[in-house]
This record gives structure tokens, C-alpha cells and sequence, in this order.
């Protein structure tokens, strides 16, 4: 079992060694090491979820990595059925997603590098997926974020640059609270093991104040991995990456790393914190669905679309807590992962083939050049707008049940929030697959390679079947620990009507809104500039912070770095500097290379140590 | 054949004296014997024993990793009436010097060839000389001592001077045997007053034997005003000083470690200088330790001064082997920090971390020594940093195995230095030697500047042909270095990087 988890856990990193090595001016070679890693971790997981390699009980195995005093830190593996079931999201979705790059980057003359970063990117996540304590989890949360970084500069234009920058510097917020959170847990229990910490909670009682504080510290690094608000700002922009990389690492995965992190430590939350939690996780759903509208870009939209969806998983923990919260959020988390992967690699080939056309205004009419791709991505948009039986109905069903059973405020808002879904995805397939040509790169489109399309089918299969009444919510319901709310009879018929209504309704309203074939200006914008232009400028959450960076915080570093010159670098180290230089001078002086003067130096220091030992010195 | 010879040994052995357990000594010492016949027997032009010299010594080295760890830990057996004691930790020692001896004959390999002297006596006595050292880390038995570190010194001096024809390794002979010389006379000055107040009958707790460490403990511990005592101490640590090159005895440092040739500059610089604190460590915290009040400032003082004066010393330094050699003091004065640490708290944690640190060191410093031997040229003694511009871009793979030792010589982390040095750091603030410890950071912040300064040399300073290169004129010369060698110095370099992340079998 460890030493499957071990490969599992290093073939991607062997990968990228490799490719850093060889493979930085062999595109092809890399491409096929990195793949290959990949398969590996997929074909070892469905071995160990449906091969019979694990049965199914939780699995911890640790290895101390540094002993100082009283810290000890541990390596090792924490395994249940919630990380295996992100174990299964992860290796396979990445898997396609790899293949799937691997025809988009045909063009790209950094391969190696791209597919190097994406192995490095297999690593940290499943690092996360399997991290036994906090500690090793931070370790990985960090490379992950490193590896986004790297991803998201992979073009180094100076959007792309100034993107990956954002995302780092934005995580780095979140990451700072969250270190504070996971010191304060080791203070407070003297564990951060994953396994221990319950029962190190359980065992000693701590104020509520403290364990609200410790959970929202830790909530800050969700918040920064899973783009709440108010640090959802990097997402957006940190579309200026490649598109598979969106799909792998700002889609389906590294965003939802966050939640997964709820889930880890659901324990941890009380109900002050929730309450905390729920009310981010509700700005965030229903604002990004709003701001949806306001953009024209193709991958923008599906950006504030993850952004959307990630609130909803969040609200759907914080409605709950403890174990049904978490297996509610992580049944969306799966069901998400599958459809909005679909989503951005159908853009993906769509953007491939309008030669890196991104402006939905700009297509229309791909339906007829693009079949696979347009069937794909309508089976996608349809999972996302929730219409019954796609496995997005089955996981948004499953939150909105809990939110009306928990709290109508919450219920009424996920409901508007989710027909707006629909009229946004309904805007994307009307505008930019059907209608009619808008320009000649997109005439000139033409279907994409078949390993893409291969990849496409089986997400859409996936987007379809992952959340299947066969599945569940039985079949899942061993994976995800709890009992997801199962609807009675009569829920289950109110819940399925609102679901159709609110997802037909939105794609319908979206037709009557957007259906205009041949006109290349929003209609909406049109109608209402005013409201337009607040939802383009996103509430101008980035101008207040540029505002703030210029105004307050370049100041102080400006008046910082006067003071470092003068003080730091003039006085202190270049004046230390040369009174250090003047008495080396002296000491190398002292070696004249005369065998006299280096007997003296002996007999001084025999002199000294005898009058030190008798005592007279 | 071992076990025979070993057999044979018992059998001759009286009352009791386990001649097995110095076979490996013993071992050396016979296939000294063996290259020397056979170089004298050899035909010109056929192959002399040079290479299996230094399989021997490899493999013999992990034999002995592989035997310390058969050996439970904590436990230790005493041979000779008690003045060899083996112990897990000796048996790793013995490993150690295997290892640096099989190093030296590595690099040997390389750098003599390039000056044209045999092969065959520098082996001899690298053998011999690790022979000494081995037993060195065994002896409780202050006459064994001195028997062994002699066995170690006559074979350096030849060592030293071995380029004949280079008036650099003349001098740095010279100027080594005679320094070497006087610390010899005083380790044996301070012995015998030991010995003489040790065995005075009319003194508390007079010994039956006043050489072996556990006999002279009790009695210094019964004598602490003793004069006799009190001078007799001196005059050991003045000698073991000198070994480890700690000030003021540190002054022959420079123009040995220049003149000698690079391979055996490092073995001084690793192994000559891990004995002296295997000693040290042996004799402060064995028959020394009832002196502590007295003898902790002492050390204290003299870490102080070995940190500032290496670094201080090495800042400016041009030639590449006086910058190690100095350095090389201020190192000293790190792991006198860990010794002192173990003294005041008298346990044994912080000597597993001085051993450790020396581990690190000699995996950097023989990385180190070995890109020396690659580079150097016609004079062995005159390498400066200006050889080593444009390093990176000529031979990235040697470029990048300094890079690492730097790293790990100047304690950043990943590298294994950082943990070393931490972990001395950590004994001194356990030992509540604050101003010690503050000297100590401070050393290794201007350690940093001149290593990377060395790196910096290395990575962005054009080389001089480079302009001549471009313009076609002139190919910058490949620089040729062996397979093996490559082999051996990227795994010194991974170990390094590993031991930087992993060190957990360390039972600090």
C-alpha cells in the first residue's frame, strides 16, 4: 500500500526530473514522459479504488523527517475514502487532460518546460491529496502554488507575467493566515496529524473563541487556493495560461484543494466559524455569477464560473459542517471537476482552432465546424445548469436540499444564483456555437485533432455519469464517509421540478437574450450600459487594490527602501564590511611564511592556556 | 583469509589480547607491505596495485558502515586491558577514515599523474596514515594515543613534501614537519606530567596505570588544583589545537595546506582534522572532564577567536587552497562550539552532531578538492579564484558539483551543511552559550560572503579566453577528468543535497 501511494505520489516528480534533464529542447520526448507519468498514477488508482489494491479501511503509514525537541515533524500518508475519491479526480481527470495537451501544445515551442510544469503540478496536488498532517499539507499547498505560478507565466507575455504574479502574490495572503492557523493547532494541541488532531480536540476542551479563530485562520488558506472572495481576483486573470493548464489547475483540481481542505479538517469548524465561512461562500457564488456576464472572453466566463462554483461548494459545507457539510461539498467538488474540465478543454479546442481567437463575439457558428466539440461542450453546459439528470443536477440538488432544510436565505439566493448559471452558459453556447460566423479565423475553423477529441468524450461521459441516480447516492456515499441528505418522494419530485425550471428557464432566458445571430455586440450591454459596466469592472475589487497597492503600500516600501539604503546597505554592511575586510587584512598579515614568527605563536598560546588553567589568567 | 589471519593472531596473542580486533589496522598495514613489494618487483610498464587500492579501501569502508550497524547501539567492548574501546560510533569512525583514504587515492590518481610522480608510495602511505587514524578513534590509552597519532604525522610529512620537485611542497614539508614536531613534544610534555603526578603514590587516587583514560578520570577528579594536573592538561589540548588548527595554534595552516599537493591538502583538511576532534571530544568528556570549570571558558575562548580569525582571514583570500585551509579553521571553530556544547551538558547528543557536521564536511570539502585536482595546472600550489571564472559555462557538471559544496561549506539550506550547523547552533543555545553561539552566526554570515564570492567567480565572471573563444581563435581547452571521478564526486554531491533533506536516523 505505501509503496503504491510512494509511486503514485513520485512517478510525476521522477517525470519532471527527467524532462528537466533531457526533455527542455525535446518537446515530443517530454511530452511522452509526462503522459506517461500521469497514466501511471491513473492506472495505479482505479487499481487501488476498483482493482481490489485497497480495502477500503483508512490507511496511515508515517516516516519522522526532523526531530527538534519537542516538534517532531512527520512525513507520511492519510488515506480514507474522501482522499480517494480526489485521488480518483485528480490522477484521471489530469490524465486527459494531459493527453489532451498534447495536441494543444503542437504549436508550442516550450514544451518541455510546459509539461515538466504540468508533472510538477501532479506531484504537489497529489502531495495534498495524501499529506498525513498539516505541515506536509502546507509543504505541498505551497508547491502547488508554485507550480500555478509557473504555468501561468508559461507564454511570458507581460499579461501572463503580471497573471502569475497576481496568483502568487494573492495566495500568498491566504497562506500567511493559514500558516498562522496551522501554528496555532500545534500550539494549541500539539499535533497537526490529520488522524491525531480529532481526538487531541475531543480530549482537551478548548474556548470557542480560540477554535473559531484557528478555523477561520485555516479557512484563510481556502480562501486563497479556492478563490473566495475577497481574494478571488487571481482567477480571472490567471486565465492568461495556457488552456489545459486552466482546466487541470484552475478548473477541476488545484482550486478545489481548498474544499478538499474543509473536508480534511471539518472537524475543526464550530458554528461561528461556519457562519463566517457560509456568508463568503454565498458572496462569492452569487457575485461571480453576476460578473459572469459582464465578460466577453471565453475563458473569463468559465473563470467566474469555477469562481461560482466553488462558492457553492463552500456554502455547501459551511450549511452543514462536520462530516455531511464536507461530503456534500466534495460531491459537487467530483461532479464539477468532470464538467468544467469538459468546459474549458472544449474552449481549449475551440481557441485552438480559431488560432487563439478568445472573444465569443467574435465566433458563432462553430456547432457545424466543430460536432465533437460542440456536442461535448452543450452535454457540459447542460451538467452545469443542473437539468435533471446530468450529474451536475444530482450535486447542486444535494446542496440546495441542504440549504432548505438549513437556512432559506442561503436557499433562495443559491437558487437565483443558479439560473443565472444557466443564462450565462445558455450566452456562451448561443452566442459563440450557434448563429453565424463572425469572422474569417473562425470560418477557416476546423474540427480538432482525435487524441484531443478522446479526451473530450470521455469527460463528457463523465459529466454525464458522475453523479448517476444508479451512483448516486450510494454508490458515492461510501466514498464521500456521510450520508449525503437523501430526498424523500415528495422532496425528490419538488426539487426536480425547481431544477428543471431553473435550468431550462435559464438557458431559455438566455436565447431570448442572446440568440442574435449575426449581431456582434452584447445585447445586454446594449440594454443596460450602467449595470454592464459595473459587472465588466467586477465590482472594482482590482482597481481598490491597485489603488491601495499604489497609494499605501508603495509608499511605505518606497520610505523602507531609503532607509535600507542608507541605513542597512550604507552604514551597516558596507561599513561592517570594511572593518571586517581591515582585519583580515591584519590576520592574513600574520602568516609571513617565517617558521620564527610561527614558533612565537605557539609559545604565546602555550603561555596562555597554562596561565588560563592555573588560574591566573 | 581474514578470519584465518585473525586466528592465527589469537593464537599468538597472551593473556587475553584480541589481536581481531584490529584486524582492519592490521589489514592495511599488510597491503601496505603488499604494494610496496610489489611495486619494487614490477616490470616498467605493466600496471602497479593503484586502482584496487582504492576499491580496497572502499569496500573496506562500507564493510565497516555495515559492521557498525550489526553492533547494537550503546553497546562497547574493550580490548588490550582497556586501551581500545569499539562501540558502534568507532566503528563508523574507522568507516569515516576509510572513506577520506579512499578518497585521497582517488584524487591522487588524477592530480599525480598530472605532475609526474608515482602512485605507488603516496598509496603506502595514505594506507598507513589511515591505519593511524582508525585507531585513533579507538584508543583510550594516552600512550596508544601518541603511538597511533605518530603513525599518522610520519606519514604526513612525507605526504606534504611529496612533489618533489615543486619548492612549494618542499617548504609546506618543512614547515609541517617541524610545527608538527613541537605539538608533538608538547602532547608528550602534557602526558608526562600526567603520568608522573598520576602515578605519584603519595597523591588521592594514585593510578596502577596512569595512561589509560578511565584510571586518570578518577584521579584528576580527586587532584583538581594539582598543578602537575593542571599544566599536564594544558599541554595535551595544546597539542590536539594544534591538530585540529585552532588558534593560536592554527598559524601553519596556510602555507601547508598551499604547498601541499591538493589531495592531501584535503586529507589534512578532513581526516587529519576530524582525528584531533575525535580526540578532543575523547579527552574532554573522558579523563579531562572533572576540569570543566576550568577548561570550558578556555574552549569557549578559543572557538570564539578560531571562528572570527578563519573567517575573518579567508575573506580576502585569492588562492583556492589558503581559502579552504582557513576556512577550514573557521569550521574548527564551529564544531569546538559543538564540543563545548557537549562538555557543559555533558551528554552525548551534541557529539553525534559534531560528527555529523564532520561527515557533511568532508562530503563538500572532497567534492571541493576534487573539481582542485581536475583544474589544477601546471604548479599545484597556485590556484587562485581567477582559474575559476567562467567555470559554469566551460564544465557545467563541475561548475554545478562546486555550487553544491559551496552551498553546503556555507550552510544553505537544502544542502546538508544548513542542518549540520543547525544542529550545532542548537547544542550551543541548549548549553547556554549564548555569545559563543552569536559569534558563530555571525561567522557563517561572512563565511557566506566569501564562498559565494567563489561561486559568483564561477557562475557570472566571464573566463579570459572567452572573447579569444568567440571569435574563433582559440577553443577553450575540454577539461579532462575520468569517469570514476565524475561517478564518485556526483555522488558526494547527492549525498550532500540528500542528507539536506533527510537526516532522520540521527538519534540526536
Amino acid at each position: 500500500m505505501t509503496r503504491t501511494l510512494l509511486t503514485i505520489l513520485l512517478s510525476p516528480l521522477c517525470a519532471a526530473a527527467l524532462i528537466a534533464l533531457f526533455g527542455r529542447r525535446r518537446g515530443r520526448l517530454s511530452a511522452a514522459i509526462s503522459v506517461a507519468s500521469a497514466g501511471l498514477q491513473a492506472a495505479l488508482t482505479l487499481f487501488l479504488l476498483v482493482g481490489g489494491g485497497w480495502d477500503g479501511s483508512t490507511f496511515r503509514d508515517t516516516a519522522t523527517w526532523l526531530t527538534l525537541g519537542e516538534l517532531q515533524i512527520d512525513l507520511g500518508f492519510y488515506f480514507n475514502q474522501m482522499s480517494a475519491l480526489l485521488l480518483g479526480v485528480v490522477t484521471i481527470v489530469g490524465f486527459l487532460i494531459h493527453v489532451f495537451a498534447v495536441g494543444y501544445s503542437d504549436d508550442d515551442k516550450a514544451r518541455g518546460r510546459f509539461f515538466g510544469g504540468l508533472s510538477i503540478f501532479m506531484f504537489s496536488m497529489t502531495g495534498i491529496v495524501l499529506s498525513e498532517n498539516l505541515f506536509m499539507l502546507f509543504i505541498f499547498w505551497e508547491l502547488v502554488g508554485f507550480s500555478s505560478y509557473m504555468l501561468i507565466g508559461h507564454y511570458l507575455t507581460d499579461v501572463a507575467s503580471a497573471a502569475a504574479k497576481k496568483a502568487f502574490i494573492v495566495n500568498r495572503v491566504g497562506d500567511f493566515g493559514f500558516l498562522l492557523g496551522i501554528i496555532w493547532c500545534f500550539w494549541q494541541f500539539g499535533t497537526v496529524s490529520l488522524a491525531e488532531l480529532p481526538q487531541a480536540l475531543s480530549a482537551s476542551p478548548v474556548a470557542a473563541c480560540t477554535l473559531t479563530f484557528i478555523g477561520l485562520l485555516l479557512f484563510c488558506g481556502v480562501m486563497g487556493k479556492s478563490a473566495q472572495m475577497p481574494l478571488h481576483v487571481w482567477l480571472p486573470d490567471a486565465m492568461a495560461g495556457p488552456t489545459p493548464v486552466s482546466a487541470l489547475i484552475h478548473a477541476a483540481t488545484m482550486v478545489a484543494a481548498g474544499v478538499y481542505l474543509l473536508g480534511r479538517v471539518a472537524f475543526i469548524f464550530n458554528p461561528q466559524a461556519l457562519s463566517v465561512i457560509l456568508a463568503v461562500g454565498l458572496a462569492t457564488a452569487f457575485l461571480s455569477a453576476l460578473f459572469a456576464f459582464g465578460q466577453t472572453d471565453i475563458k473569463k466566463i468559465l473563470a467566474y464560473s469555477t469562481l461560482s462554483q466553488l462558492g457553492f461548494m463552500v456554502v455547501a459545507f459551511a450549511l452543514a459542517g462536520g462530516s455531511e457539510g464536507a461530503a456534500t461539498s466534495q460531491f459537487h467538488l467530483t461532479t464539477h471537476a468532470f464538467f468544467k474540465a469538459l468546459l474549458f478543454l472544449g474552449a481549449g479546442s475551440v481557441i485552438h482552432a480559431c488560432h487563439h481567437e478568445q472573444d465569443i463575439y467574435k465566433m458563432g457558428g462553430l456547432w457545424k465546424k466543430m460536432p465533437v466539440t460542440f456536442v461535448t461542450f452543450l452535454l457540459a453546459t447542460l451538467a452545469i445548469a443542473g437539468v435533471p439528470y446530468l450529474s451536475g443536477f444530482f450535486s447542486k440538488d444535494a446542496i440546495l436540499l441542504l440549504a432548505k432544510h438549513a437556512n432559506p436565505a442561503a436557499f433562495w439566493l443559491l437558487v437565483v444564483t443558479s439560473f443565472l448559471t444557466a443564462t450565462y452558459m445558455g450566452r456562451i453556447i448561443f452566442v459563440a456555437f450557434l448563429g453565424k460566423a463572425r469572422s474569417h479565423a473562425v470560418e477557416a475553423a476546423h474540427e480538432s485533432r482525435p487524441d484531443m477529441l478522446f479526451a473530450l468524450v470521455i469527460l463528457a461521459i463523465g459529466a454525464v455519469l458522475a453523479g448517476y441516480t444508479g451512483l448516486y447516492p450510494h454508490a458515492l456515499a461510501s466514498y464521500l464517509e456521510a450520508n449525503i441528505a437523501e430526498p424523500t418522494h415528495a422532496e425528490h419530485a419538488s426539487m426536480l421540478l425547481i431544477s428543471a425550471i431553473l435550468s431550462l428557464g435559464g438557458l431559455l432566458a438566455a436565447f431570448f437574450i442572446y440568440y442574435r445571430p449575426g449581431k456582434n455586440t452584447d445585447t445586454f450591454e446594449k440594454a443596460a450600459p450602467g449595470v454592464y459596466g459595473v459587472l465588466r469592472e467586477k465590482l472594482w475589487f482590482d482597481n481598490l487594490y491597485d489603488w491601495y497597492v499604489r497609494a499605501v503600500q508603495q509608499r511605505v516600501a518606497n520610505l523602507v527602501a531609503i532607509l535600507e539604503l542608507v541605513v542597512i546597505q550604507g552604514v551597516l554592511v558596507r561599513g561592517s564590511g570594511g572593518v571586517a575586510g581591515l582585519i583580515g587584512l591584519a590576520a592574513r598579515r600574520a602568516h609571513t611564511g617565517s617558521l620564527n614568527t610561527y614558533f612565537y605563536w605557539f609559545a604565546a598560546g602555550v603561555l596562555a592556556f597554562w596561565l588560563t588553567t592555573s588560574g591566573i589568567l | 583469509m581474514l578470519t584465518q589471519a585473525a586466528e592465527t593472531f589469537r593464537s599468538l596473542a597472551p593473556n587475553g589480547v584480541d589481536w581481531s580486533s584490529i584486524a582492519p589496522e592490521i589489514a592495511l598495514g599488510v597491503w601496505a607491505l603488499y604494494v610496496l613489494l610489489r611495486e619494487a618487483f614490477r616490470k616498467p610498464g605493466s600496471r602497479g596495485a593503484a586502482t584496487f587500492t582504492t576499491i580496497f579501501l572502499l569496500l573496506f569502508s562500507l564493510l565497516c558502515v555495515r559492521n557498525a550497524f550489526a553492533i547494537p547501539a550503546g553497546a562497547s567492548a574493550s580490548f588490550f586491558g582497556g586501551m581500545i574501546e569499539q562501540s558502534r560510533t568507532t566503528e563508523l569512525l574507522r568507516a569515516f577514515f576509510l572513506f577520506s583514504g579512499f578518497l585521497t587515492t582517488l584524487l591522487g590518481g588524477t592530480l599525480l599523474k598530472k605532475q609526474g610522480v608515482p602512485q605507488a608510495e603516496f598509496d603506502v602511505l595514505i594506507l598507513l596514515a589511515t591505519a593511524g587514524l582508525m585507531l585513533l578513534a579507538q584508543v583510550r590509552d594516552f600512550i596508544l594515543l601518541f603511538v597511533a597519532l605518530e603513525t599518522m604525522s610520519i606519514s604526513m610529512y612525507v605526504l606534504v613534501a611529496y612533489i618533489r620537485h615543486s619548492a612549494s611542497s618542499l617548504e609546506a614539508g618543512i614547515k609541517y614537519l617541524t610545527q608538527s614536531g613541537l605539538s608533538s613534544a608538547l602532547l608528550l610534555a602534557g602526558i608526562a606530567l600526567l603520568f608522573g603526578a598520576a602515578g605519584n603514590t603519595a597523591l588521592p587516587g594514585a593510578c596502577a596505570d596512569p595512561f589509560s583514560f578511565r584510571e586518570l578520570r578518577v584521579f584528576i577528579f580527586l587532584n583538581q588544583g594539582n598543578a602537575f594536573v593542571l599544566g599536564g592538561a594544558a599541554l595535551v589540548l595544546c597539542g590536539l589545537f594544534f591538530k585540529i588548527a585552532a588558534v593560536p595554534f592554527q598559524i601553519w595552516v596556510g602555507d601547508v595546506y598551499q604547498g601541499a599537493p591538493t589531495p592531501v591538502t584535503a586529507y589534512l583538511g578532513v581526516a587529519s582534522k576530524a582525528a584531533g576532534f575525535v580526540l578532543l571530544v575523547n579527552v574532554v568528556t573522558g579523563p579531562l572532564l572533572p576540569l570543566r570549570g576550568v577548561l570550558l571558558p578556555l574552549l569557549s575562548a578559543v572557538a570564539i577567536l578560531t571562528i572570527l580569525f578563519g573567517n575573518l582571514a579567508a575573506l580576502g583570500q585569492q588562492n583556492v587552497k589558503r581559502l579552504m585551509g582557513l576556512s577550514g579553521i573557521a569550521h574548527a571553530g564551529y564544531l569546538l562550539m559543538g564540543v563545548c556544547a557537549a562538555m557543559a551538558l555533558n551528554v552525548d547528543w551534541p557529539i553525534v552532531a559534531v560528527y555529523f557536521y564532520l561527515f557533511t564536511y568532508l562530503l563538500a570539502s572532497y567534492a571541493i578538492f576534487g573539481v582542485m585536482s581536475v583544474l589544477s595546472g601546471e604548479d599545484d600550489s597556485a590556484q587562485t579564484l581567477n582559474d575559476y571564472a567562467g567555470l559554469m559555462k566551460r564544465d557545467s557538471f563541475l561548475g554545478g558539483i562546486l555550487a553544491v559544496s559551496l552551498g553546503s561549506l556555507a550552510g544553505i539550506p537544502p544542502m546538508a551543511g544548513f542542518v549540520a550547523k543547525l544542529f550545532l547552533f542548537i547544542a550551543a543555545f541548549t548549553a547556554h552559550l549564548y555569545w559563543l553561539a552569536a559569534v558563530g552566526l555571525f561567522g557563517v554570515v561572512v563565511s557566506i560572503y566569501y564562498y559565494f564570492n567563489w561561486m559568483r567567480v564561477a557562475v557570472f565572471v566571464p573566463c579570459k579566453t572567452e572573447d579569444e573563444v568567440e571569435a574563433g581563435t582559440l577553443k577553450a581547452a575540454p577539461i579532462a577528468s575520468g569517469f570514476w571521478l565524475r561517478t564518485v564526486l556526483t555522488t558526494l554531491a547527492l549525498i550532500t543535497v540528500c542528507l539536506g533533506f533527510w537526516q532522520g536516523f540521527l538519534a540526536l
